[in-house]
């Protein structure tokens, strides 16, 4: 995949409490709730786009070659409501995500939380089980 | 779940936030709110009123998220209504029609959602959408506006008769005519596009897909409890789809705390078609 370096700034401090925001789609036509999956990698890109965000990162897979895996989150709109910017990532943070991965076997996942690795801040991803 | 805009930031994370806030959308106070003897708003006062004494319905509404176990409504409630699914509250499931059962296991998979296909919700998911919606209420019409897939939806509340079904086009949004029954005003809708259309995202009343056909009309009836609270009683009268009519209730909460509707373009970054195996990959 081609990676394009987007996004700016900052890393934040911030912990958001843990409610469902934007349930805009259709969860369980797209991931598959008993495949939990939790990687770590730096950010390639990140997405601040409606009717979700995405973030892109770069992990190593168990013969040490980089797989590109992209997270979805809740909608620019209520990641703006739980206090994200489109300034909260930039390509090259390590962020640890924890999600439940597409149902079509894709390296794609719907994320629960994100951890900025070089803060230990907890991003709430915006998780759209929350009909 | 959620009350709106229940964001619990500590006041250290604020500080540290402080660069990146500004680049936010800024909040802007929303004018008129009547504020209790603390500066804080309140929310019990009265609802406020337009000059003709009507009830005035304008501000911005977030659902709220109280569910009551299946059939422990109070008595004479309609039971309260959820985003996924509208007939939680009753005990022997909603009134369907026959055929409706195949429609819902074709619909289990949720392919055809109207939400996930960034097209027009139903009535009642636009109602229970967690993204708020705004009410303007205008003296010949009541326009509201959602933010989740960017609906609008006019009412009609300049004396005009309810169209016969089958008359105009039918619209994603039905035809709606409004009338006032002392502080409630009461909108009648039909003409809906419905299920029987065959076209995806046509006719569901929420996430699991419950069903509504062009015999749908729909009766809303709007009640501002006080300030902060809005009371919406959704009647389906749809003897395609259900064999008795049967209504549920809406619970929406006032937005008062400076935020505004946000711009949602749904097709901004699409990828629900791709995640589904029905478009290729980029």
């Amino acid at each position: 995949m081609k990676i394009r370096a987007v996004v700016v700034l900052v890393g934040i401090g911030l912990l958001l409490a843990a409610r469902p925001i934007v349930a805009h789609h259709a969860f369980a036509a797209e991931f598959d709730a008993d495949k939990p999956v939790k990687l770590t990698g730096p950010v390639t890109k990140f997405e601040w786009t409606n009717p979700h965000g995405w973030i892109y990162i770069d992990v190593k897979d168990e013969t040490g070659k980089v797989v590109n895996w992209g997270f979805e989150l809740a909608g620019a709109s209520g990641l703006m409501r739980q206090g994200w910017t489109r300034f909260s990532l930039k390509a090259g943070d390590v962020v640890t995500i924890e999600g439940t991965r597409a149902k079509n076997g894709s390296n794609n996942a719907n994320a629960a939380t994100v951890i900025v690795a070089s803060t230990g801040e907890k991003l709430f991803a915006g998780n759209n089980q929350g009909q | 779940m959620k009350r709106s805009f229940t964001v619990v930031v500590s006041a250290a994370i604020v500080a540290a936030l402080s660069s990146s806030l500004s680049a936010q959308w800024p909040l802007r106070p929303q004018p008129g709110v009547p504020k209790g003897t603390n500066g804080k708003p309140n929310l019990t006062a009265p609802a406020p009123r337009k000059p003709d004494g009507k009830p005035d319905l304008s501000g911005i509404w977030m659902r709220t998220n109280r569910t009551e176990a299946p059939g422990s409504q109070p008595a004479g409630q309609p039971p309260l209504a959820t985003f996924g699914n509208i007939g939680l509250g009753f005990k022997e499931g909603l009134p369907f029609q026959p055929w409706v059962a195949d429609l819902l296991k074709k619909r289990a998979n949720a392919y055809d959602n109207p939400d996930a296909l960034c097209l027009p919700q139903g009535p009642l998911e636009y109602h229970l959408d967690p993204q708020p919606r705004e009410i303007i209420q205008l003296p010949q019409k009541t326009v509201i506006v959602y933010e989740s897939n960017y609906g609008i939806r006019t009412i009609y509340t300049d004396g005009r008769p309810l169209p016969p079904q089958g008359g105009p086009q039918p619209y994603w949004h039905g035809y709606s005519v409004g009338r006032w029954d002392g502080d409630t005003l009461v909108v009648t809708s039909n003409n809906f596009r419905g299920a029987l259309t065959g076209q995806p995202g046509d006719g569901w009343l929420d996430g699991k897909g419950d069903p509504f056909t062009d015999a749908l009309t729909l009766t809303e009836r709007f009640r501002r409890v006080n300030f902060g609270k809005l009371q919406i009683d959704v009647t389906i009268d749809d003897s395609k789809a259900y064999t008795r009519p049967f209504t549920v209730r809406v619970e929406q909460e006032i937005v008062a705390d400076g935020s505004e509707m946000i711009e949602f373009i749904c097709h901004e970054n699409q990828k629900f078609l791709q995640l589904t195996g029905r478009a290729p990959a980029p």
